[in-house]
């Protein structure tokens, strides 16, 4: 018997691991593939496409498309508008809420849990849940925060009647339901940061706003960035709050970028133009990230 | 006076003034869901009139009648086994995944680490219409298989499996060396070794992949249209009359019943649910 | 039947050469102590050894075998780790014969073979406890039995005393040489403490940079180090090492030695007059049975000598005396030039 009777496998051990892994990864890899790289590349051709969903009919237009959302169509810049307004007024409103919030419960007090688990609730519950209830809250005369106001002597308005109301109304109410996410995020971080850096601080006669300003929220500085790509990215996906609280109305006062996508694609079947739109978010999303993302580079 | 009081007086005093406000702020979270449970509880016409939040009257017959109105039990039924097959299915195969990528040697793993996170960034609403358009060329229109796929091949699946990945990097590498001394596979490493010490991280993917498919409202929107299909989120919001206003007292009382139970797990989990909210945030 | 024989391993991580080609011959039955600083490439060996770790170069057999691409498993060799790795959920009865289940050996034989190794180890009234019930020793013995109950060929030992305390490390080291007398097997061990190296080995490999430095018995290391690296390395505290000009005192050196070296215990102190060499007392540490002396030679090195009982105060002036027997000479590239040469 000899050494060399052993013979060698055909699969080194190391292309063996490297096959497993690939085997291990591939159902990831192929549902990737399948449901989002190739309507990545689908939704680029339809977009170069006028397909009419009721005529079955594509034609290559070339990018009439774009031009028709960027230069023709009056909805198109009041939605570009709508989005933005909806996202300056939800995430600023959201992290400084947040961050209030985790502020004043990331210390240990009698009813500290349950403040927290009162301000997380929205967060499990389903966004058309919350939107029915708010909607049915914000009734024009007869509805709950209306009559209150009016045990206070204030005239409500129709919340959800009128266009600037409506985004008003739209963006409150869904601040309410996501800040606990950001909270929960906030308080996380400002419990990692070590308890000697307030310390040596206050021992050194710092007041508790110099402590935040000059420790606590440069030490925050990662956490907000991240909250803030996160916040900005959900405030273009929001959907459903928006199709159950206004169905993008009034006079398409809250007609945002992801239900006009909806509306054109599955309620106009306009299918080229929306895939142009879905283009247009995906470049306005990556835009905003990277950007961001340098900010903060440039920043630290 | 002020002065008067003691350091720890002091400090009582202000603690009290801080928990008030924060029962002020509280409001808007907490009292939503009374409303809607006293509502659910109120004929049509004592809904829109003096406000009150204990019903004159216990109308208990609108949950009977949310069950007349449409197959609501049915629907509620496709919501959870859907709910439970993403979960099963995301748990298995992010977790395969996140394994790979974190133990596993093999060139391009970088790359297709990259590529997974880049796709968290895109909305789904930018891929939703060729992927309407492949659903239905597959033959799978007004079935529940979308609301199955797409959640455990989207961004969900993806969330799960840099969740595990990231746990896994954290457990100690020697165990898994002792399972292969052992004699175990890599398959029954991950499946003996690394899957019963990621416990943690388990059920923070069930947790935030089942109240994601739970409360999943586009792509039923799109792809289902028979109203037995129905999963809760769309067949909340069905409950209108004949012209498409809100029947608000039946609405009212569906949807206490599609968010009550998972509010009672909350309660009950909460300190659970939360972390894993949390892990899934801090990573992304 | 289990010997060990690596030709010219190599092993490469990405552009970093680890382990640069070594060879080595085990005999069946010996206790081979891998040893070096961290860093040195003495972990991965075992690592490849073990099959945890694939060769990128080179032959490794175990008994006949080329196993260069054999499974872990399948190598019969057994693993003690540095962490211990215990199963965490599973009980240490489940532990122990955890492999023996993955290996479908049949419930009754698991059972007797795991009773066997946990009377050999004192862990019968352990057996229903989870790891984190035990304290570190107990870990240890278990981490060990769980290696036992396999009956492989050779066993693989990776710093598994670094995580125990002073004490239960002295214990434990006698417990696994016991261990080796009592089964006999094949033992490779890794350390990067040299006392725990030349109280266990047979055989010490002294490895740096990924290269084998030396491999000897513990007396061969202490008495004929082949270099300065092995000369300092070995021997607790380090030896001293003088510019042959400094040390021509203590005697005739042979061609070619650029220094010199000489161990802090064979050195004695005498009157100033009387020493070969002089030097003035800088620091003197007192550790009980002896005192460590720090001391400024009149060429200006410092050298440390060990002298039991009453040592001289600091600033005092001294004599050094040292046995031509005692000294080590080095060339340039720091090899030792042997005493037989210098014979000749």
């Amino acid at each position: 018997m000899t050494a060399r009777d052993e013979r060698a496998p055909w699969l080194t051990l190391k292309m063996r691991e490297a096959m497993e892994a690939w085997l291990f990864i591939s159902p990831t890899l192929a549902g990737f593939l399948i449901f989002f790289v190739g309507p990545l590349c689908a939704v680029v051709w339809y977009s170069l496409t006028e397909w009419n969903l009721l005529s079955q009919q594509s034609v290559f237009v070339g990018l009439d498309n774009y031009d028709d959302a960027l230069f023709h169509n009056l909805d198109f810049w009041q939605v570009v508008r709508n989005s933005i307004v909806f996202a300056i007024g939800l995430v600023p409103l959201n992290m400084a809420l947040a961050l209030a919030l985790a502020l004043a419960l990331s210390r240990r007090f009698a009813g500290v849990v349950f403040f927290r688990t009162v301000f997380f609730a929205p967060v499990v519950t389903s966004a058309v849940a919350w939107a029915i209830v708010w909607k049915f809250l914000l009734q024009g005369e007869a509805g709950f925060v209306n009559q209150m106001l009016a045990g206070i002597g204030i005239h409500g308005p129709n919340w959800l009647r009128e266009p600037d109301w409506a985004m008003v109304a739209v963006i409150v109410t869904r601040v309410i339901k996501m800040v606990g996410l950001n909270m929960i995020l906030y308080i996380a971080a400002l419990q990692a940061i070590p308890r000697d850096y307030e310390a040596a601080a206050r021992l050194e006669g710092a007041s508790n706003w110099q402590i935040f300003r000059m420790i606590t929220w440069p030490l925050l500085g990662p956490t907000t960035l991240v909250i803030m790509v996160i916040t900005t990215i959900g405030s273009f996906k929001v959907f459903d709050h928006i199709y159950l609280m206004t169905g993008g109305g009034p006079e398409n006062g809250t007609l945002v970028l992801a239900f006009y996508i909806y509306q054109q694609g599955f309620q106009f079947f306009d299918v080229g133009y929306a895939s142009a739109l879905a283009m247009i978010m995906f470049v306005i999303v990556m835009g905003l990230t990277v950007v961001q993302l340098a900010l903060r580079r440039r920043d630290t | 006076m002020i002065g008067s009081l003691t350091q720890r007086q002091l400090r009582a005093v202000k603690q009290i003034c801080w928990t008030l406000a924060l029962c002020v702020v509280a409001i808007p979270f907490v009292f939503p869901f009374l409303w809607m449970i006293s509502s659910g509880l109120k004929g049509p016409s004592e809904i829109f009139g003096q406000p009150s939040l204990i019903p004159t009257s216990f109308r208990w017959n609108n949950y009977l009648e949310v069950f007349n109105y449409q197959p609501f039990a049915r629907q509620y039924f496709n919501s959870l086994y859907i709910a439970v097959t993403v979960t099963l299915l995301t748990l298995f195969i992010s977790s395969l995944a996140g394994y790979a990528l974190a133990r596993l040697r093999f060139a391009g793993a970088a790359l297709v680490a990259l590529f997974l996170v880049s796709a968290l960034m895109v909305p789904e609403e930018v891929t939703i219409i060729p992927n309407f358009f492949l659903i239905r060329w597959l033959g799978l229109s007004d079935t529940h298989w979308p609301l199955i796929l797409l959640p455990v091949f989207g961004s969900q699946g993806i969330v799960g499996t840099f969740l595990m990945r990231q746990y896994f990097l954290a457990l100690p590498k020697e165990l898994e060396d002792a399972g292969k001394m052992d004699g175990l596979s890599r398959f029954g490493v991950w499946w003996r070794i690394a899957l019963p010490m990621s416990r943690p991280a388990l059920a923070a993917v069930a947790i935030i992949t089942f109240l994601n498919s739970w409360n999943l409202f586009l792509e039923p929107l799109i792809f289902i249209s028979s109203l037995e299909k129905f999963t809760l989120p769309l067949a909340l919001s069905n409950f209108t009359d004949p012209y498409g206003s809100p029947l608000w007292h039946l609405q009212l009382a569906a949807t206490t019943l599609a968010v009550l139970p998972i509010l009672m797990v909350y309660l009950i989990a909460q300190r659970q649910i939360i972390e894993s909210f949390a892990l899934s945030g801090v990573k992304g | 039947m289990s010997s060990l024989t690596l030709r010219n391993l190599k092993k490469r991580f990405g552009r970093v050469d680890v382990i640069r080609g070594v060879t080595l011959d085990v005999a069946d039955g010996e206790f081979v102590v891998f040893v070096g600083p961290s860093g040195c490439g003495k972990s991965t060996l075992l690592r490849m050894i073990s099959g945890l770790e694939d060769v990128t170069d080179g032959e490794l057999r175990i008994g006949n075998r080329v196993v260069n691409e054999v499974q872990p498993a399948k190598r019969g060799v057994a693993m003690v780790f540095q962490s211990y790795a215990l199963y965490p959920h599973l009980n240490v009865r489940d532990n122990m014969g955890f492999g023996l289940k993955v290996r479908k050996v049949p419930a009754a034989e698991r059972q007797q073979r795991v009773s066997e190794a946990a009377a050999l180890l004192k862990l019968d009234a352990l057996l229903d406890r989870f790891p984190r019930e035990l304290s570190g020793g107990q870990r240890q013995r278990v981490a060990i039995g769980r290696a036992i109950v396999g009956h492989p060929d050779v066993f693989l030992f990776d710093e598994p005393l670094s995580n125990l305390d002073a004490e239960l490390r002295v214990h434990m080291r006698s417990e696994i040489a016991a261990l080796h007398k009592r089964l006999g097997n094949t033992m490779i061990y890794v350390t990067h403490d040299q006392v725990e190296a030349m109280t266990l080995a047979d055989k010490i490999v002294v490895l740096r940079d990924g290269r084998i430095e030396q491999v000897g018995s513990p007396r061969e290391l202490y008495e004929q180090p082949d270099n300065i690296f092995v000369a300092q390395f070995i021997g607790s505290p380090k030896m001293n090492i003088l510019p042959a000009g400094s040390a021509a005192g203590f005697g005739a050196q042979p061609a070619g030695a650029v220094s010199v070296g000489v161990r802090p215990e064979h050195l004695s102190l005498v009157a100033p007059e009387k020493g070969q060499i002089g030097g003035k007392v800088v620091i003197s540490e007192y550790t009980g049975a002896s005192s460590l002396l720090h001391i400024r030679l009149d060429s200006g090195e410092t050298c440390l000598v060990v002298v039991d009982g009453d040592a001289p105060e600091a600033d005092m002036k001294v004599g050094l005396l040292a046995g031509t027997d005692n000294l080590h000479h080095f060339d340039t590239d720091g090899m030792a030039l042997r005493k037989s040469r210098l014979l000749m």
